[in-house]
């Protein structure tokens, strides 16, 4: 009888699979992710407008529950008619497109950094150490506002929505890296000590071959957790842009731009759904990101239950 | 026990500051106000005075969602400006304080009277009151009216206002006082001061409705010793009943009694409140919540609340009392730009006068009851002398007719669409709403157009009105709205479509329409009289519909409302709102 070694990977896949709550919200990410790729395809064009579908003295939509009908599932937006599943799913897109390429920025920033200063020790920790603090303190919220106010509308060979999205990314993601950097760079001091460094460093490997082949293999863990608990936060973000009015340009659907035209327009008062509806999207996106972000630590690394 | 993530946290934490400033900025009260006098009612503040009073004292607040292009008298053209300046300004004329269409009838008012012209309508003679004092105390001199006309011709101090001055008056170059090479700034020579109490026009061609834009306020005198060029609107000298305390740029305004002034000089208005405060740039769902709670007693805007309090409005009949719809003679529309390629071919701009749905549209702007009916001309039917027409089937295809636009847009060489950008004022809800309706419905022919959004304060000034950026942005088309200048075809068309008005910056003849045949009308309307006179605006509206330079929308209409505190408030005709210049608060 052969009993077969496990790998780390397999171990943690069947930790995994037993976290009901991780695999729910996994499920519900991998949902998420395919209806971004594939859902616009499907859906009808979001910026039609249908105003034979609004009451045109009280300006909501005709019918219960925002005008829900076979045609518009979730309804449709109040003063214009526009349908609302449509401008959900093609704002998952930019949502979750967003948010994905603001992390794999803000990791790869953060890695890096993390890694050269947890373990080259010394003056160089400091001043990154140093940087990251200064990052963490810059008030993000501000930062991005005034930058929105002053890019063109073309530069980089970039302009309109394509230009916004870049400069999003950017924001979000340039500005968290030091949250991964701070991880990384614990783990690496703490790594840098143990003895398979030691050994690999007096069988005469430098500094590059110890950071990449010894050191990183043993941060993919943690990078990869925490990338996707960063997920969640970089769309809230993404959100909270939009619903400030320095996201994407009109009429882009967004989730945070359907929230502030609820509220700045006042329509959650004539038509509550047409809230709840982008409202209850961030929220379960969230959750499922978060959820699974955690079940997936917990797969990985036993010790922090 | 597992221990959330700090993500999590943080997370959470975005989420309770989206929500809290979610309600911070529209703290509403579902509490409805009560109606207190019997003189309330849904739309009697059209054609009567609702509450009527003459108590003084108390606070009176306004609010808007945007912010005005200035509080100089010389360097305004939004309709609430003009309407609102009447509070700290004198200009030689103005609009009779009174209800209904008596509240367009022209009255003189640091003038003594309407003023008498030479025989040949080139040179026309004013006086003015002898005892008007400024705040400070000195007494107003026909020299400071001369001066507070100069200084509207330096378009790159005094960029937005009407353009008048320098096409009726006889010296057109002159630079303004600020670049004025003479000794006393007195280099305008086609306004006579002989002395201290009158004043001379000379005019280039005979102009009969001179008086008439003499009532804007950039005929109110400023002291030339105290002009501060564009921070002049920080603290504008008042000769009205209130005066400048405090001006926070893009934030408030707050107004105090003007103890200088004399209400024997100035019947057309009242100086009941101890306090008037204008909060800017609150946001319109915030306005329309603390007008409907009593917090403030109207929108400065005057054009209107947004959809959700409209539903709320017209769903209580408690509030609907104190509601007006007003006809406001004001027009929403769009400028084709018709130098901005291929919107300078003339079947592209047709091809987007058929395509767009009209009823859309309408309803971005607020459906009938208060966004108004649908426009087939740019002239609204109060003028004397609209005349309806259809040229491009808004009427009888009003949800568009793409077919005609894709003929025309084979015709202009475009059979498959173009694209274009379009401007629109951001901080405008129902403008937006319309610009993306617009947007929606020219697609379906293939045209395809990028929105571009900016602020309204620099909206004439910077963008839209600067045709060098509209040409380097390629802007094709443009959201406007326009109310007569004064009550008569001239007043309302003149500055929107005559060749010679296109200005620099605060340009509002944005289609940059310079069509000979209109430019000949506006001529010839200056030499006859009577109904040959008001026979020609009929024509110039048919002209330019078919140089479709103007994308019409709709006829406005705005659902006011007026809180119950507030007294003596009525929709002056002039400016489609209400005359913030008699306003009073019940304590």
């Amino acid at each position: 009888m052969v009993i077969e070694g496990r790998s780390l990977g397999q171990i943690a896949w069947m930790r995994l699979r037993r976290d009901k709550v991780a695999m729910g919200g996994g499920i519900v990410v991998v949902f998420l992710i395919l209806l971004a790729i594939v859902g616009p395809h499907l859906v009808q064009n979001p910026n039609v407008y249908n105003s034979n579908l609004i009451d045109p003295t009280f300006l909501r939509p005709k019918g219960a529950f925002g005008g829900i009908s076979v045609a518009h599932p979730l309804g449709v937006e109040p003063q214009t008619g526009r349908d609302l599943l449509a401008r959900i799913v093609v704002g998952a897109q930019y949502s979750l497109l967003i948010a994905f390429l603001a992390t794999v920025l803000a990791v790869s920033i953060g890695t890096f950094f993390g890694v050269v200063a947890g373990y080259s020790g010394g003056w160089l920790d400091s001043l990154i150490a140093r940087a990251m603090d200064v990052f963490l303190a810059f008030p993000l919220l501000v930062f991005a506002l005034a930058l929105a106010g002053v890019i063109p509308s073309s530069a980089f060979g970039l302009s309109g929505n394509s230009l916004r999205i870049a400069v999003l990314i950017f924001v979000i993601g340039f500005f968290n890296w030091p949250y991964m950097g701070r991880i990384i760079r614990g783990q690496t001091l703490s790594l840098r000590e143990r003895e398979f460094v030691d050994a690999a460093r007096s069988l005469g490997a430098r500094g590059p071959y110890i950071l990449f082949r010894e050191l990183l293999p043993n941060l993919v863990a943690p990078i990869l957790v925490y990338a996707t608990l960063l997920i969640p936060t970089n769309i809230l973000f993404e959100a909270a842009l939009d619903y400030l009015g320095v996201g994407l340009y009109v009429p882009t659907p967004t989730w945070g731009q359907m929230l502030s035209s609820a509220v700045q327009n006042g329509f959650y008062s004539i038509d509550p759904e047409y809230m709840l509806v982008p409202g209850l999207t961030i929220f379960i996106t969230v959750m499922a990101f978060n959820l699974f972000g955690d079940g997936l630590r917990d797969a990985l690394d036993p010790r922090t239950r | 026990m597992k221990r959330r993530s700090t993500f999590a946290v943080t997370a959470v934490g975005a989420i309770a500051a989206l929500v809290i400033s979610a309600c911070s900025s529209s703290g509403t009260s579902s509490s409805t106000p009560t109606s207190t006098t019997g003189a309330a009612a849904f739309n009697a503040g059209v054609t009567s005075v609702v509450n009527p009073s003459s108590a003084k004292g108390g606070t009176l607040t306004l609010a808007l969602s945007s912010t005005p292009d200035s509080f100089d008298p010389g360097n305004t053209y939004y309709a609430w400006v003009l309407d609102f300046v009447n509070l700290y300004t004198m200009p030689l004329f103005m609009y009779k304080s009174c209800p209904g269409t008596c509240g367009a009838q022209l009255v003189p008012d640091l003038a003594t009277d309407l003023g008498t012209v030479s025989d040949n309508g080139l040179t026309w003679t004013f006086h003015i009151q002898p005892n008007v004092k400024y705040e400070d105390g000195t007494v107003v001199t026909s020299q400071d009216v001369k001066y507070a006309v100069e200084r509207t011709y330096d378009r790159t101090v005094m960029a937005n206002g009407p353009t008048y001055y320098q096409v009726l008056l006889a010296d057109p170059k002159y630079p303004g006082p600020y670049k004025d090479r003479a000794k006393n700034l007195m280099g305008l020579t086609s306004v006579q001061t002989p002395d201290a109490t009158t004043i001379v026009f000379h005019l280039l061609a005979p102009f009969p409705d001179l008086p008439y834009v003499l009532a804007f306020p950039n005929t109110s005198p400023v002291p030339a010793a105290k002009d501060t060029g564009s921070n002049y609107q920080l603290h504008p000298l008042s000769t009205g009943p209130y005066k400048f305390q405090s001006y926070q740029l893009n934030k408030q305004l707050t107004l105090v009694p003007n103890t200088q002034w004399n209400p024997a000089t100035d019947p057309n208005a009242k100086q009941l409140p101890s306090k008037i405060v204008v909060n800017l740039n609150v946001n319109q769902a915030d306005v329309d919540n603390r007008l409907l709670a009593g917090d403030i007693a109207a929108d400065a805007q005057g054009t209107g609340v947004a959809a959700a309090a409209q539903a709320r409005i017209l769903a209580n009949p408690n509030l609907k009392a104190n509601a007006d719809s007003a006809f406001t003679g004001r027009a929403w529309f769009a400028y084709l730009n018709t130098k901005v390629a291929p919107m300078n071919n003339l079947h592209c701009r047709e091809a987007v006068e058929y395509a767009v749905n009209k009823v859309n549209v309408q309803t971005a702007w607020g459906g009938p009851a208060a966004g108004g009916a649908i426009a087939s001309t740019l002239m609204p039917p109060v003028i004397a002398g609209y005349k309806s027409f259809d040229l491009y089937n808004a009427l009888s295809k009003p949800t568009g007719d793409i077919t005609s636009a894709k003929q025309q847009l084979a015709q202009c060489g475009q059979p498959n669409g173009f694209s274009t950008n379009l401007s629109y004022r951001s901080d405008r809800p129902k403008e937006t709403a319309a610009a993306t309706a617009i947007q929606a419905s020219l697609a379906q022919a293939g045209i395809k157009v990028t929105l571009k959004g900016f602020p309204s304060g620099s909206y004439y000034t910077n963008f839209a009105g600067a045709p060098a950026y509209v040409h380097s942005h390629d802007i094709g088309i443009a959201m406007g709205g326009w109310s007569a200048d004064w009550p008569n075809g001239f007043g309302f068309l003149d500055e929107l479509v005559a060749g010679n008005t296109i200005a620099p910056t605060g340009n509002t003849n944005i289609a940059e329409l310079n069509d000979p045949v209109i430019n000949n009308l506006f001529t010839k309307s200056n030499t006859i009289t009577g109904d040959a006179r008001t026979a020609i605006w009929s024509q110039i509206d048919m002209q330019l519909m078919k140089d479709a330079a103007v994308l019409p929308m709709v006829y406005a209409r705005s659902l006011d409302y007026r809180a119950p505190s507030m007294t003596n408030a009525y929709i002056w005709d002039q400016f489609g709102m209400y005359n913030y210049a008699v306003l009073g608060v019940k304590s």
